[in-house]
């Protein structure tokens, strides 16, 4: 989750009217996190569908409501042009590579360290959530006044050159891609295009090369006062939604925001408020209180949105920026913050149930009372383990492993057909504990299916110097018979994990149920366990549960 | 006071009773036994305040290197007067036949008043003033000659400290002797009448080790009959499933983050087959195709994943028997794809609770969770408000920790999302709440590692007690 730093006198300066304790107290019930805290900042974790939150005016916006000192909408204004020049023209061919663009400009306003450093905050956390790694929208902010507009959003080849950010000297596209980080890490968003998308100004000037990198030319610094937002991408809401958050934060910094014409749509139309009718009912049900209407509507401009009653119904109005409310239920979750989660007095169902374990729960309860009866203790140990300890140490056939993709862990990369390996890896690292050493292990094992089938296992090991196979076949009848007056048989067999000659089938009304035997001295060796180990294995879901 | 001994022990006090004062080395002499038996007899009976040790420290001597040449040839003042007994000697021809015991012989020779030495234009003449005795020094090198003596039997103190100044002629050895006797109590003891079937009741005995279920499993266990008596019954499901269940049936989009493979773990060239029916897949696709605007893939779904919580159990039951009145509870393992660390595993376990009903609501799911947390024995608790991506509201339980005297997370719920229940035409609200179950497991054992539980250390397992 995305984590804001805030400085808490700056944030109350932006709420107003709020002590920094009251402030404090009422973060969480934003759905805010605090992660750590001083006397001077504080920082929180904010969830990805809250991204206006990245910023403190967005988070002071809410606190204003929730504190009652600003209620209802904070109003996105976008003064409409007249002129022609506010526009970005597109250059047909840039619809195959990037399709999206919209543009937004915000004057007279007032940048300082902190405000830049939280402007790059937001956009990158847009750039990783909604602009999904900037492939479904990517942002541009660039100083107006170093531009001649209108914009014209084209293509160009990758010999195309241009100084790009932080640096001062030219460099083409394909060096762009090759040699900057931000370049390695995007260029796949581009794929194989041979042309790559471009936005120049009047002059012919490289704006921006989108998603990858702006230009040199368009720095935004503390002296800059006008900016010129552009947000490019293929999916068509992403780049709304991406430009809405933007749009509102550049407003709570106190930006006067210009509108720009793209060939499609403005921005100004883009960005405009939704409603949704709510039915108080539906509030009622879900949160279990009576609210009148009128409460309702109250609750909601708490939130920063709009509400009228609307005959039996609640009309509710709500800005770009908060794209995460889909229908009513998430208007409901928006009435239950405005009332107080902690206002909120609990109940309990009216509805009488009777509880039961399920059926697999019980027998392996059962088994494992048993085994602790003959003296076994549990072990759990992971279901995806290593192939080293599966099959390397143990000598067994891997041809048919089940593996999955990408895991950041070595020890983790194999799922496991066989529960008895890893008790053996239990063992060896048990090797200066006192013997004997008695374990078991109940749990999943997975094999190969239509895709795959998961079988539930059970496994003993007995290490000790005189540990026998006569010893663990009479564990291993005990076990059986007392569970479920079951008479087993051992039918010699060969296993490359047992001894030869000291291993057999376990046989249950003529069915291959487990294995048995003394494991193999190379074996035991392979995990550095120096005492005899005998031992046991039974799919129990093949008879018994 | 233990009323059983040794018989090394008998035997060393029925000695003392016939013997008031005792060294170690005399009562191995008396006993024949061994140096190592009489030992670990006085020791415990010290221990068992039967005898009183008395530690003594005695000073041997004998001659050194030097003071044995001197014993045989003389000191080398002796030398020297013997050297001019006859005549005069010149001074270079006595050092000639001194070498390096010239300069001791000359100054103590001068200090005792044997010798006189004269100045000519030759060099200096050394003559014998008289013939001396033996000097106390000498009569203390023939006392001790080639013995080793108490240094108390030498009374001239004074002249054995002035030989042992001199380098390397008498060697000073401290020898230590226990000297025993009886305590008041031992001296009235019985020997011959203790019972010889006795044992000593009071010492220590071999350690043996109780087998045991595993703490986490007493925890989940614990926490599986929270969930009974609070009247949930238990389903189960595959930990591999397709993403369809695991992602899809939850509203989450198919190019959300959770579902990369930084997240995720995948499995390898493994497609789920027959997973849902077509309705249900008909469903989910207009479902996200209308919440998140984009071209759901059927061919994504079906890619198999370890789950990554139990939620996928869930959703599946309550698609398959949309029960209009239910308690259930899912609990197993889930994995994520992270770095294992203290606080991460890659696979862990989590139990999810789901309460559907025709009334039930937000207040109800808290009400559930205060008692949940009180029969785990957590009283102070508190809701605040999150996010999950398929409940709506969302909150989470904050739990007050004595031990560490903070409010700390625990388990999350919500009521499931239109977009989650529509599409499998659940009508009613579905409260839903869960979480990890080693989190509390940590808590209760003190734990802060959680890789602790799945380390199996048989140190670990031994020594955790069931209570906590």
């Amino acid at each position: 989750m995305p984590v804001v730093t805030l400085d808490l006198t700056r944030l109350q300066k932006l709420v107003g009217k709020a002590t920094k304790a009251k402030i404090i107290d009422a973060l969480p019930f934003l759905g805010l996190d605090i992660e750590e805290q001083t006397d001077q900042y504080i920082r929180v974790e904010y969830s990805p569908n809250r991204p206006d939150y990245a910023t403190d005016v967005g988070i002071a916006a809410g606190l204003q409501g929730l504190l009652g000192i600003k209620k209802g909408i904070a109003k996105l204004e976008i003064k409409k042009q007249k002129d022609k020049i506010f526009t970005i023209k597109t250059n047909p061919a840039v619809k195959k590579i990037r399709p999206y663009v919209l543009g937004l400009i915000a004057k007279d306003g007032k940048l300082d360290d902190e405000i830049i450093r939280q402007l790059i905050a937001l956009q990158e956390d847009l750039h990783f959530g909604v602009g999904r790694k900037r492939k479904k929208a990517s942002i541009g902010i660039h100083d107006l006044d170093t531009i001649q507009l209108p914009l014209l959003y084209t293509v160009k080849s990758k010999d195309h050159k241009f100084v790009p950010l932080a640096t001062d000297k030219e460099m083409s596209v394909t060096q762009i891609l090759e040699t900057t980080d931000t370049g390695k890490e995007y260029s796949t968003i581009l794929g194989n295009c041979v042309n790559i998308p471009i936005i120049l100004d009047s002059k012919e000037d490289t704006i921006s090369f989108p998603p990858i990198i702006n230009s040199a030319l368009t720095t935004v610094s503390t002296t800059t006062k006008n900016l010129l937002v552009e947000v490019t991408g293929n999916d068509s809401s992403a780049v709304v939604d991406t430009l809405s958050v933007v749009a509102s934060a550049l407003r709570g910094l106190g930006f006067i925001l210009h509108d720009v014409k793209t060939d499609s749509k403005s921005s100004a139309d883009s960005l405009k408020t939704r409603t949704i009718l709510l039915d108080p009912k539906l509030v009622s049900q879900t949160l279990g209180i009576e609210l009148s209407p009128v409460q309702i509507c109250n609750m909601l401009k708490k939130c920063r949105l709009d509400a009228m009653v609307k005959g039996k119904k609640i009309s509710c109005l709500i800005p770009s920026y908060r794209f995460d409310i889909f229908g009513p239920m998430d208007l409901v979750e928006e009435v239950a913050l405005g009332y107080g989660i902690q206002n909120l007095s609990t109940t309990l169902p009216s509805s009488v149930s009777i509880g039961e374990k399920n059926k697999t729960t019980l027998k392996l309860d059962q088994l494992s009372q048993i085994l602790i009866g003959l003296g076994f203790t549990e072990a759990l140990n992971s279901s995806l383990t290593s192939k080293q300890i599966l099959y390397d140490n143990t000598k067994r056939d891997s041809t048919k492993l089940i593996e999955v993709a990408e895991s950041k862990s070595q020890e983790h990369t194999i799922l496991r057909d066989s529960i008895l390996p890893g008790l053996l890896g239990n063992l060896s690292q048990n090797i200066h504990e006192q013997y004997p050493q008695k374990l078991f292990e109940i749990g999943a094992v997975f094999s190969n299916g239509s895709p795959i089938k998961e079988s539930i296992c059970l496994a003993c090991v007995d290490a000790h110097k005189d540990s026998s196979y006569t010893e663990i076949k009479s564990i291993l009848q005990s076990l059986l018979k007392t569970d479920s007056n079951i008479e087993c048989q051992t039918k010699t067999s060969e296993n490359s994990m047992f001894s030869k000659g000291k291993t057999a089938d376990i046989i249950v009304n003529s069915n291959k149920i487990g294995i048995i035997g003394e494991l193999d001295s190379g074996v035991i060796e392979n995990f550095k366990i120096r005492v005899p180990v005998s031992g046991f294995e039974l799919v129990l879901s093949d008879f018994i549960l | 006071m233990s009323q059983v001994l040794h018989p090394i022990e008998k035997t060393i006090i029925k000695l003392l009773q016939s013997e008031k004062n005792l060294t170690e080395q005399q009562i191995i002499e008396k006993t024949k036994m061994s140096v190592d038996q009489i030992r670990r007899g006085i020791e415990w009976l010290r221990l068992k305040n039967l005898a009183v040790v008395v530690e003594s420290e005695q000073f041997f001597v004998t001659l050194g290197k030097n003071g044995l040449a001197a014993n045989k040839d003389g000191l080398p003042e002796r030398k020297l007067v013997n050297l001019v007994a006859n005549a005069p000697v010149p001074f270079d021809d006595l050092r000639k036949k001194l070498l390096d015991d010239m300069n001791v012989a000359i100054a103590n020779a001068k200090k005792n008043d044997w010798i006189t030495i004269v100045k000519n234009e030759s060099g200096s003449i050394v003559s014998l003033k008289s013939k001396p005795d033996q000097t106390s020094e000498e009569k203390i090198l023939d006392i001790i000659g080639q013995n080793k003596i108490p240094q108390s039997n030498i009374k001239d103190v004074q002249s054995l400290e002035s030989l042992k100044k001199r380098p390397d002629y008498i060697i000073t050895e401290s020898v230590k002797t226990k000297t025993l006797s009886l305590s008041e109590q031992a001296k009235s003891i019985d020997v011959d009448a203790i019972d010889s079937d006795a044992i000593d009741v009071e010492a220590d005995v071999p350690r043996v080790y109780a087998a045991r279920t595993h703490p986490l499993k007493d925890t989940i266990n614990e926490i599986r009959e929270i969930f009974v008596s609070l009247g949930f019954s238990e389903i189960s499901g595959n930990l591999a499933q397709p993403g369809f269940w695991n992602f899809d049936a939850l509203f989450t989009p198919q190019d959300h983050p959770a579902r990369e493979m930084q997240d995720t773990f995948y499995i390898k060239d493994k497609l789920a087959s027959n997973f849902a029916s077509k309705s249900q897949i008909k469903q989910v696709s207009a479902s996200h195709k209308k919440g998140w605007k984009y071209p759901w893939n059927v061919d994504v779904a079906k890619k198999m994943v370890l789950r990554t919580h139990t939620t996928c159990v869930t959703i599946n039951y309550l698609a398959e028997n949309k029960p209009s009145e239910s308690r259930i509870f899912s609990l197993g393992r889930v994995f994520r794809n992270e770095k294992v660390s203290y606080k991460h595993l890659v696979e862990f376990n989590q139990v999810e609770g789901i309460v559907v009903g025709k009334n039930v609501s937000l207040r109800d799911l808290m009400g559930i969770q205060t008692q949940f947390y009180k029969k785990l024995g957590l009283n102070k608790i508190k809701f605040w408000p999150t996010f999950f991506p398929y409940t709506e509201p969302s909150l989470q339980t904050m739990v007050y920790n004595e031990k560490l005297d903070k409010w700390i997370e625990l388990f999350g719920m919500g009521i499931f999302r239109p977009e989650v229940t529509r599409p499998f035409g659940i009508t009613r609200p579905v409260l839903a709440w869960g979480g990890g179950i080693e989190r509390i497991a940590m808590l209760k054992y003190g734990l802060d590692d959680v890789r602790e539980f799945y380390n199996n250390h048989l140190s670990w397992l031994r020594s955790t007690p069931k209570c906590q």
